[in-house]
């Protein structure tokens, strides 16, 4: 019942395009959760309708019993929710250091004199732990677009955690990286779910990484939801395999198939 | 901008209002009031272009509506020389804010063609509004007044010039590194990610509209402090576009940038007055070999950060 964020029937049509179609979903506090399905599914339009970014068409979205449908983009990191962009939107001009001190603008500098006055200390030693915890302290001084694509990433979710989050929204955060990088990821993200309980509500392709970490699964195909449960159930369903590998052998094959992948 | 930089500045402008006045000719301090002038003016782009990202070309225009607005506030109401700057500055800010909506429906070359439209349209008032502006015969500037004394000449203008413009610097490089120095720069890199760590992306870009036309204001109002004259010919496109070129000169982004293109510039400016038929080539010339050899402005090598 302790859903910290609810969806509620929300629809998002594009002109004639339905993306997502009555999707009611409950991430319930303290728990990985994550949101797969197959290209196309409407995933994304979901993260963006939580953040804000869309207004769904039809439907509510209540984050920790708050309505919050009506709400603005930007009041969001106020209330604890952080999000990363599947496709990078780093401050790319900026610092590693400054992308950090930004994430915590709204939670850790929120009094105007602290806004204006020309040094941060408490901000900056707060961003300097972050990226002492994500492992990006060495370049701290680069700038954020000179960095390779796995540290990137990992930017983007440490920008997302310096915000002190209670909801962290994860758009496909492991999508290209390699397999180390995705095991560190792993970590992190393991490690700030147990020792701070930030929730996690999660869009991933890489089943690697939804599997091991998540405790229960939401599964969307062309906008709907298809199936819910944890790990263990979702990879059985038949409706789940159907969505990834198409109708044509519903028989043993696919499905073995389906549970290695 | 580093502190070590804002001293030198500071030390600078202090010895030279100490010895310029004394040791230099009444021309000399008058080039030296109209560079300190520009360099309020690109401090002011730099806030809306180098740190918001917003293109805005009407900078002339609320030069313009600072240099009438001080110069008739003190012509007519008395004013003294801090409440007229102030004044002229106020109503710039006023018309910034307006401008600043449109940045909230349009982007990139749009934003760039309806403020460059906003910038003729003023220039048009102040030609033709004639009971008012004087129109095309031009506004006598009445000499500014401190602490109750007229200021009669360049000389005795510079260290007033000098102060403000001293505060102006400081203010410009307290902003940069201030956390709302990093959120104008966070909308200028991305407007989602900004929205995504709480910033009010509307309010901040009209605050850097606000902000960058009140500094415009300002300079207009430090302007009638060593002007006796003021014509509308001096606040049209060239001049914005003259503002421009020196924050892109300097370093699109750096405060130190924009403090050191306005002075390098505006000399280059003022010395090829003397050879009027080159002018624009040598402008232009400058411009190209500095997009080409050192995009990110000739001054970031110096004070980075």
């Amino acid at each position: 019942m302790d859903d910290l964020l609810a969806l509620d029937a929300v629809t998002m049509r594009f002109g004639g395009l339905t993306a997502v179609n009555g999707l009611s979903m409950g991430v319930t506090r303290g728990t990985i959760h994550a949101l797969i399905g197959p290209n196309g599914a409407g995933k994304s339009t979901v993260f963006n309708c939580v953040s804000r970014i869309y207004r769904p068409t039809e439907g509510r979205i209540r984050f920790d019993g708050r309505d919050v449908t009506g709400l603005p983009a930007h009041a969001m990191a106020g209330l604890g929710i952080a999000r990363t962009f599947q496709n990078l939107e780093l401050f790319n001009e900026l610092t590693v250091l400054e992308n950090v001190m930004l994430g915590a603008y709204s939670r850790h500098e929120t009094r105007l004199i602290e806004r204006l006055w020309p040094r941060s200390p408490k901000t900056r030693a707060w961003a300097e732990e972050i990226l002492e915890g994500t492992g990006l302290k060495d370049c701290r001084d680069a700038k954020a677009n000179g960095l390779d694509f796995g540290r990137q990433k990992l930017l983007e979710v440490a920008r997302a955690l310096a915000l002190s989050p209670t909801l962290l929204l994860l758009d496909e955060p492991a999508a290209g990286l390699r397999s180390r990088e995705i095991e560190r990821l792993d970590t992190i993200l393991t490690g700030l779910n147990r020792e701070r309980g930030i929730t996690v509500l999660l869009v991933e392709h890489v089943m690697q990484l939804v599997m091991s970490i998540s405790d229960r699964i939401t599964v969307l195909s062309f906008g709907e939801k298809i199936a819910e449960g944890t790990p263990e159930a979702v990879r059985g369903d038949p409706r789940v395999i159907e969505a990834y590998l198409g109708t044509k052998q519903p028989g043993e094959a696919a499905h073995g198939e389906a549970a290695h992948g | 901008m580093s502190v070590r930089v804002l001293a030198a500045v500071a030390v600078l402008l202090i010895g030279l209002s100490l010895a310029l006045p004394a040791l230099a000719t009444g021309y000399v301090v008058y080039i030296g009031n109209l560079l300190l002038v520009f360099v309020v003016l690109s401090l002011g782009l730099h806030i809306v272009i180098g740190e918001a990202g917003q293109f805005s070309l009407a900078h002339a225009a609320f030069y313009g509506i600072g240099i009438y607005t001080a110069a008739l506030s003190s012509k007519v109401l008395g004013l003294p020389f801090l409440a007229a700057l102030l004044a002229g500055g106020l109503l710039a800010a006023l018309c910034g804010l307006a401008i600043g909506i449109l940045s909230l429906r349009m982007r990139d070359i749009y934003l760039a063609l309806s403020t460059f439209a906003f910038g003729e349209a003023m220039q048009w008032v102040f030609l033709n509004w004639t009971p008012v502006t004087g129109g095309p015969n031009g506004l006598a500037i009445p000499p500014a007044q401190v602490l109750g004394q007229p200021i009669l000449s360049d000389k005795a203008a510079f260290p007033i010039v000098a102060g403000v413009t001293l505060v102006v610097v400081a203010l410009v490089a307290g902003l940069h590194a201030s956390g709302l120095g990093r959120a104008f720069r966070a909308v200028r890199e991305s407007e989602v990610a900004a929205a995504a760590v709480g910033i009010d992306v509307r309010r901040t870009k009209l605050l850097a509209f606000t902000l960058s036309a009140f500094l415009a204001g300002a300079a207009g109002g430090l302007f009638t402090t060593f002007s006796t004259f003021i014509h509308p010919d001096s606040l049209g496109f060239q001049t914005t576009i003259l503002v421009l070129t020196m924050i892109v000169v300097g370093g699109v982004g750096s405060v130190t940038g924009a403090l050191g293109g306005a002075i390098v510039f505006g000399l280059v400016s003022e010395l090829l007055r003397q050879v009027p038929s080159y002018q624009e080539m040598i402008y232009g010339g400058i411009l190209i070999l500095v997009m080409m050899y050192a995009p990110r402005g000739v001054f970031t090598l110096v004070g980075r950060r």
